[in-house]
């Protein structure tokens, strides 16, 4: 029995946020009915998007130990590309040719972050953000700063329809993708020596490269998947609110990172996965959730989430003390 | 050849701005801009929209010397003009807001000096957090609208000019600079911050008090920060949400332009005050040459990636070497 309750302790201390917030959750369900309705269940599916896929290449780009700031311009970039495409290539070029984009620019800030040699968190911290505002910039010289409307494309816009807002029975289609994608990543981390790598590289890098491991392609590879995902995202964006703008990625970067480190990933690398991420994503939307539900103003969501995502870098820090 | 090389890359590394500014000098000879550039009101009103990132600049460079960083000086910047528009339109004096903004202030450094140096936190995720958090507060006391100042008093803080030419802004700058240079140089205090972002773990065993210290100095960031948002709401006259959505990342690039590496034990006011200078310098040469705002915000970003790309680049080199 005693080491039943030191094992529940241990479980409370090493996840203290989660249960904070499973625990607000709670109480708001208890004083608004209303929270565990259906129709405010399926508002909440809706508004989920895209934060996992954004979250989803973050947990790995964290895991490797590393952070990535210019998911924001890629995920401007692509969407703001991806729109403009419809036209000239039909849908699925533009959405092909978006993802392409996206592993690109991953690509070229992992490859960037490599040459310089940056190992640490504070170099890749502000050169991811010099990237972001590179990209940001890119996509404010090609549309003017104009907001591209899907509506206007002459092609068919189904698949973006369908991402958007067609669901099969009552799950959204996005949802679907999302699932498949989710496993398939799970997979790829916790059973392809590949996936193995990154984990060892956020662990200890020395050790991972004297163990005759790449570093430099396994770091290529994370910020190559982080835009892959941010890709993903930027479509889902855009087929959800079915405008793009050059700046439309704004925010979501720590949005992501909160998901993340809520979620028991740890910021100094090498621990945790990316279903504990996806538990974080569906925390932090509840929470945004429940305090919509309390009537709380965005604002407070604002200092919250920062509150959060100081508190729980400061547990996670904790813990290893 | 190959030491010819790397002692110009030696020299470079060291003084990027300086050599930057110059480049940028020689730039503007063009005869297009050379009258428009080389003028003294140009020159003025230059030195004058540099002066409140130069303010938030020299406080940062003492956490970044600590071998710290301080990311939330942004939302601190903010909170401070909103604040102290808030308690003078309530019908408080001047100085009372003042100090009760630089209060707020120092209890924001106070914690991030908590969470980073006490709890050993990761200190550029905490202050980004922090930040995002500080936005949220400023946005919830403005409601997200500009707030104006009724008290015009206030608003000749930072308006007005010294002897009819020079002003005032420039001149608190000024008097800020000498103030913080002779902290980092002469004090004790300045140079046990160089000693702790040398070698923490060295500092701590010569006796240093590494922890109050370095504490210290993320609460003069924040304070700093805080007199800068002061100046800045008295010199638009408003206190606003919006203001230093990008000052924390382009403070610290700066910073780091001079020379003041991450690493910490490095760089100086000198230094810290020629790498803002260089962005803002940058700025007004597209503004004169009429470069489109998009194309600036590129330039601005490749400019980031470039100089914190040879920052790391050339602690690589030192890595490899040894």
């Amino acid at each position: 029995m005693k080491t039943k309750s030191s094992a529940a302790a241990t479980f409370l201390k090493q996840n203290l946020v989660l249960c904070g917030i499973v625990v607000l959750i709670m109480v708001t369900a208890i004083l608004q009915p209303k929270f565990l309705g259906a129709a405010n269940l399926t508002n909440v599916m809706r508004q989920l998007w895209p934060l996992p896929f954004i979250a989803l290449g973050m947990t790995f780009v964290i895991i490797g130990g590393f952070i990535d700031l210019s998911v924001v311009g890629m995920i401007s970039l692509v969407a703001v590309v991806t729109v403009s495409l419809i036209d000239p290539l039909g849908q699925v070029g533009a959405i092909l040719v978006g993802i392409l984009l996206g592993a690109l620019l991953g690509y070229i800030t992992g490859t960037v972050l490599t040459t310089c040699g940056a190992m640490t968190q504070a170099e890749v911290l502000f050169i991811t953000y010099g990237m972001s505002s590179v990209y940001m910039a890119i996509g404010l010289i090609f549309t003017n700063a104009e907001t591209l409307r899907i509506a206007r494309c002459t092609k068919p816009i189904t698949i973006f329809n369908a991402l958007g807002s067609g669901t099969v029975g009552i799950i959204p289609v996005v949802l679907i993708v999302f699932v498949v994608l989710l496993v398939i990543m799970h997979l790829f981390h916790t059973k392809t020596l590949a996936g193995r790598a990154i984990s060892l590289m956020g662990g200890n890098k020395d050790a991972a490269y004297l163990c005759g491991f790449n570093v430099k392609r396994s770091m290529r590879m994370v910020y190559t998947i982080s835009g892959v995902m941010s890709a993903l995202g930027a479509i889902s964006l855009v087929s959800r609110v079915t405008t793009a703008t050059a700046s439309c990625g704004t925010g979501y970067e720590t949005n992501a990172i909160l998901c993340v480190v809520v979620g028991g990933t740890t910021l100094k690398g090498g621990k945790g996965s990316v279903l504990r991420t996806m538990l974080g994503v569906v925390l932090i939307t509840l929470l945004g959730n429940c305090m919509n539900m309390l009537g709380l103003s965005t604002y407070m969501q604002t200092v919250m989430r920062g509150a959060v995502l100081v508190v729980a870098i400061w547990l996670d820090n904790r813990k290893e003390l | 050849m190959k030491t010819a090389l790397s002692k110009i890359w030696k020299v470079i590394s060291k003084q990027k701005a300086v050599l930057a500014i110059l480049a940028l000098l020689l730039l503007m000879l063009m005869p297009q801009t050379r009258a428009m550039f080389y003028s003294s009101s140009n020159w003025m009103e230059m030195l004058r929209s540099a002066a409140i990132l130069e303010i938030v600049a020299f406080g940062v460079t003492v956490a970044v010397i600590c071998g710290g960083c301080d990311l939330s000086v942004g939302g601190t910047l903010c909170l401070g003009g909103i604040v102290t528009v808030l308690l003078i339109n309530a019908g408080w004096p001047i100085w009372l807001a003042t100090l009760v903004a630089l209060a707020c202030g120092a209890l924001v450094g106070f914690v991030n000096g908590f969470l980073v140096v006490h709890q050993k936190t990761e200190p550029f995720i905490i202050t980004l957090g922090m930040g995002m958090l500080l936005k949220g507060v400023c946005q919830q006391l403005t409601n997200a609208h500009p707030l104006t100042s009724t008290v015009p008093a206030f608003m000749k803080i930072s308006n007005g000019k010294l002897f009819g030419s020079i002003p005032l802004l420039v001149v608190y700058m000024i008097v800020l600079f000498v103030l913080f240079f002779c902290l980092l140089r002469f004090t004790s205090f300045g140079r046990n911050c160089y000693a702790i972002g040398g070698n923490y773990e060295v500092a701590k065993y010569s006796g240093i008090k590494v922890v109050p210290i370095k504490w210290t100095a993320f609460i003069i960031s924040g304070v700093t920060a805080t007199l800068a948002g002061v100046l800045l709401s008295s010199r638009m006259n408003t206190g606003n949400s919006v203001y230093g959505d990008t000052t924390g990342m382009m403070v610290n690039c700066g910073v780091v332009i001079g020379g003041t590496s991450f690493a910490g034990g490095q760089g100086g006011m000198l230094e810290s005050f020629l790498g803002i200078f260089v962005i803002q310098l940058l700025s007004n040469c597209m503004n004169t040459m009429k470069v489109d705002g998009f194309w600036q915000k590129l330039v601005e970003g490749l400019l980031i990636v470039a100089i914190i790309g040879a920052d790391c680049y050339s602690r690589k080199r030192k890595r490899e070497r040894v």
